[in-house]
């Protein structure tokens, strides 16, 4: 089912993608263009994506619920963790997307929150001290 | 006889106490940064410039040190691999395949072992090939039009099925999705945007070390957080902490199979390093899968790739060194780390400046005899260190992999970009659909689609030039011959098997 | 627990805020909108190392990678999050203004204060030693009896600065636009390989920047027929220009910088005197000419001129040739 439900979804984008890869036509440029290796590519894709749907393998596995909802909770956690980087402050945010993940790892809340401001400081250290890779260090409203 | 007096003074000049401490520093330092997901040898190298040359140190030493970082990255890119299923950047993605399954069967510290040897082998390989072939292959490059690397990026993308894996179909459905994602970003040939949604952040495409690092690392956390029973537990196995050498053995055969094919694609720029891993590998494995161990922890699988990376890179200075080609991003590094020491690369290189040039193929081989020395005692700590508990080590790679792409491009988009691959690759594996064609097609893709174009541009659309050359005409004539063997081998196969059962039955 | 979690965070964080403010806070920043190692990076890295080394700047010269779109993406992020900086600037060089005239950046060039220009790297048309053309009237001939006779070649793609230049040059020629479309240009990813091929006779002629080819004019393997300079190159002194063939056309790549469009005059202008007087530095020109760089100085007003100019006229000829 796993194999059916993306070959469907492959199958649709390679479809978008030739078609899509049509509307590029540059006025200047060389013979081949901007758009026929796409529509090349699209082809095969999109076969090869029908040979998932009709043959399919076995499907494997998929977590049970509580394992599923501490990943998306760990997706969560990453995208957050991505967008208040820079508001946050390197130190702040970093502090509380380790102990966060930690915590989704079964980690108790001292060993969480130790861990969290030992790499947040050491990892800061590491790579705009030491390293000269510039960091956001406050939080932008205090900065 | 002229050359090889050039090579001992590139020796003499290299080999003073100094740049030795110096060696040995920037080993350590490259080793560490290229354990960190997302900084690769690349940007190791460009960060690392501006410190050398605060210290006011003499060119010779600058170039001992940054070669010793640029190969001590490159090593460190395995550690990772190895041990965590993590490669640090493109060219040690080969390194998962049978790396990782050797270590998860308890034999880690064989497999850094093999890998640093095998490294060794390759660059050694490539010294000698350096210091007897320079002046006769240094235009080999001229030869090489635009129709010919395509005919060897087709030779290249068919091999996929060579890698193995359960279903060739999905190995080839992952090549072609990463062929079709490195379309994405400005078009170099008209400048246009394709596929970006109007957005600046995707005028670029998407960075392979971005991908990797969230196809590999992301999705190594997503994969564990199923499994794990209790967060305490580590993700591998101890075993011994100091290698023995028996089990180093089966491995040298293959290291010296892969250094030849790896110095061979090595010498043609835009074919590089990580695809010198990747012939190696496949090669390897049509030679000697025999029965079936490959991609289960066979340490030819292991040796021959990272021979195939050390011997590409070595043979990957003849184009820079004698065209200023970079025929790889690290080369492009050197590159620019050449220009800043004031030294030229051109096709007076070699007459001008004989000192520098063999002073660097010297100082890169030191840093490969410091390497071997200095890891093979350092195997049983690296191993030690990955043993802490899973709620410090997942956190930790998560956080660096953000740091690594976040300090190099200070975009939030990457970030996201990141995570989107990580789905995607937990996705994949799950369904068993192996990443490696994945990144392999998006590495590939550029190259393909623009010299494809630059060829049609010089025919004036006609496609006749593609199979005019007699380079391209034999690299097809080799691709169907593989294609057939391949399909040969696996009719072969199912009959057997197909026999096999209905013997069974009787 | 709870509290006590809290106090000890803000306590190390606290101490490591004042760790490392003590060093960075007003350090200048030099964005390099590319990658490391290609010529942005260069010049980030290069000029921040001198202004520290000849002590210019008082602290050293942070320098942050931002690729994307050609430097579109630095110059959006300036535009948006840091207009009123004035410790940070930002490398470019005519790639980025040929980007701004196309509409290619997501704005024009007065969303920015442009500082100055330290050195320049000059654009050639050459040709391999065996070629028949043995000036750039004999080239231009060939052009005209057939456009697409000739295959050239350069760094940058169909309607980029490179294929520009060689348009423009044709132009001056007495070429029709029309049949601009006709000449077969074939792009790749730096000079070196666009005359590798060359040698190897995949293409008849490259347009390109001197710095990264000089190489193989000095090995005898490619001529110049035409340097698109007011002056003759130093490093070649025999080689013509394409003025002095009858080509009223000058090509410059040159590299400077700018900051924020919100910077205030006195910091702006202390930008103009901190370039000038690493301008005027021994130090400089030796690391300009090692790198292939004619220095040439254009600074404050006189370089928001140029700039405005230069995006102007670009947009013309683009309009012109027909890549807009």
């Amino acid at each position: 089912m796993g194999d059916r439900i993306l070959g469907l979804i492959i199958f649709g984008l390679a479809i978008w993608y030739g078609w899509t890869a049509g509307s590029y036509e540059a006025s200047f440029g060389d013979p081949l263009g901007p758009a026929a290796f796409p529509q090349m590519l699209s082809v095969p894709a999109a076969l090869l994506s029908l040979f998932l749907i009709v043959r399919p393998d076995p499907d494997p596995s998929w977590p049970e619920h509580r394992r599923l909802l501490s990943q998306a909770a760990t997706i969560a956690v990453l995208v957050a963790y991505a967008f208040f980087l820079e508001d946050l402050g390197f130190v702040l945010a970093t502090t509380v997307a380790v102990i966060a993940l930690s915590r989704l790892l079964g980690a108790g809340w001292l060993k969480s929150a130790t861990s969290g401001v030992l790499m947040a400081v050491g990892l800061f250290v590491l790579f705009d001290t030491l390293l000269g890779l510039p960091l956001p260090l406050q939080p932008s409203f205090m900065g | 006889m002229e050359i090889l007096s050039s090579l001992a003074d590139g020796f003499a000049i290299a080999a003073t106490p100094t740049n030795l401490l110096f060696a040995v520093f920037g080993c350590f330092l490259g080793t560490i940064i290229g354990a960190l997901p997302g900084i690769g040898p690349v940007n190791g190298v460009a960060i690392l410039i501006p410190i050398a040359f605060a210290l006011k140190l003499d060119p010779t030493t600058i170039l001992i040190l940054l070669s010793c970082i640029y190969y001590g990255c490159t090593y460190g890119g395995r550690i990772a691999s190895i041990m965590l299923n993590i490669p640090g950047d493109a060219s040690s993605i080969m390194a998962t395949l049978d790396g990782h399954p050797m270590a998860k069967a308890g034999k880690a510290s064989e497999a850094l072992a093999i890998s640093a040897v095998a490294s060794f082998i390759g660059s050694s390989v490539a010294t000698l090939g350096l210091t007897l072939f320079a002046p006769f292959l240094a235009k080999a490059a001229i030869y090489f039009g635009p129709s010919d690397y395509f005919a060897l990026y087709v030779l290249a993308f068919a091999m996929i099925s060579g890698l193995g894996g359960a279903n060739p179909w999905k190995m080839l459905l992952a090549g072609f999705i990463g062929l079709m994602l490195s379309s994405v970003g400005l078009d170099p040939g008209t400048g246009m945007a394709r596929y970006t949604g109007g957005s600046f952040n995707l005028y670029d495409g998407f960075d392979p070390i971005v991908a990797i690092v969230g196809l590999f690392a992301i999705s190594e956390v997503l994969l564990y957080l199923e499994t794990a029973t209790h967060a305490s537990g580590s993700l591998v196995p101890m075993g011994k902490a100091i290698p023995r050498f028996r089990e180093m053995l089966p491995g040298l055969g293959a290291s010296f199979r892969g250094s030849l094919v790896g110095f061979v694609s090595g010498i043609l720029p835009g074919a590089g390093a990580s695809q010198g891993a990747y012939m190696a590998y496949v090669i390897e494995r049509r030679f000697s899968n025999k029965n079936n161990t490959f991609g289960k922890g066979d340490p030819r699988g292991l040796a021959a790739p990272e021979a195939g990376d050390n011997a590409a890179a070595g043979g990957a200075l003849i184009p820079m060194l004698t065209l200023g080609i970079p025929g790889s991003g690290t080369t492009a590094v050197m590159l620019a780390m050449l220009v800043s020491l004031n030294i030229q690369p051109g096709p007076l290189l070699f007459e001008r400046q004989p000192q520098m040039v063999w002073g660097l193929i010297a100082s890169l081989y030191i840093a490969n005899i410091v390497l071997l020395v200095m890891n093979i005692p350092l195997v049983g700590l690296f191993t030690r260190m990955l043993t802490m508990p899973q709620w410090i080590l997942m956190p930790f790679i998560i956080i660096v992999s953000f740091l690594g792409v976040y300090s190099i491009s200070h975009s939030t988009f990457d970030l996201m970009v990141m995570i989107g691959f990580g789905v995607l690759g937990y996705i994949f594996r799950k369904l068993d659909i192996s990443l490696i064609p994945l990144v392999l097609g998006m590495l590939l893709g550029a190259d393909m689609e623009n010299n494809l174009r630059r060829a049609l541009s010089i025919s004036n659309g006609d496609f006749a030039i593609l199979v005019q050359s007699p380079i391209a005409a034999t690299l097809y004539s080799l691709t169907a011959l593989i294609l057939l063997g391949a399909f040969a081998l696996a009719l072969l196969k199912s009959r057997r098997e197909r026999l096999d059962t209905t013997e069974v039955e009787d | 627990m709870m509290t006590k979690l809290t106090r000890l965070l803000t306590g190390v964080a606290t101490a490591a805020m004042i760790l490392a403010g003590a060093g960075g806070a007003s350090a200048a920043e030099c964005i390099a909108p590319a990658d490391p190692g290609g010529g942005w990076d260069f010049t980030c890295r290069t000029v921040g190392r001198l202004l520290y080394d000849l002590k210019i700047a008082e602290e050293p010269v942070q320098v942050t990678n931002m690729p994307g779109g050609v430097g579109a993406v630095a110059y959006a992020n300036v535009m948006s999050k840091r207009p009123s900086d004035a410790d940070l600037i930002v490398a470019t060089s005519t790639v980025g203004v040929t980007q701004i005239a196309q509409g290619k950046y997501p704005a024009d060039t007065d969303v920015m204060r442009w500082i100055g220009m330290l050195g320049t790297d000059v654009g050639v048309i050459v040709v391999p030693k065996d070629s028949p053309y043995k000036s750039l009237s004999d080239l231009m001939d060939a052009y005209k009896k057939d456009p697409a006779s000739v295959v050239a070649a350069g760094s940058s793609g169909a309607g980029g600065w490179d294929h520009i230049r060689l348009l423009m040059v044709a132009k001056a020629a007495g070429m029709e636009a029309d049949a601009f479309k006709q000449i077969r240009w074939v792009q790749f990813d730096g000079g070196s390989p666009a005359v590798t091929q060359m040698i190897g006779g995949q293409v008849q002629v490259v347009t390109t920047d001197l710095g990264e080819v000089a190489g193989f004019v000095e090995s005898g393997d490619i001529r110049i027929l035409g340097t698109l300079s007011d002056e003759p190159v130093p490093a070649f002194p025999d080689a013509p220009t394409a003025k002095s063939q009858g080509f009223d056309v000058t090509g410059y790549n040159w590299r400077g910088f700018y900051t924020g469009g919100e910077v205030s005059d006195a910091d702006y202008q202390k930008w103009v005197d901190t370039m000038k007087k690493l301008y005027d530095s021994p130090e400089w020109k030796k690391a300009a000419e090692g790198s292939g760089l004619v220095p040439i100085w254009r600074g404050g007003a006189e370089f928001e001129t140029y700039v405005g100019e230069q995006a102007e006229q670009m947009r013309q000829i683009s309009k012109d040739i027909g890549v807009m």
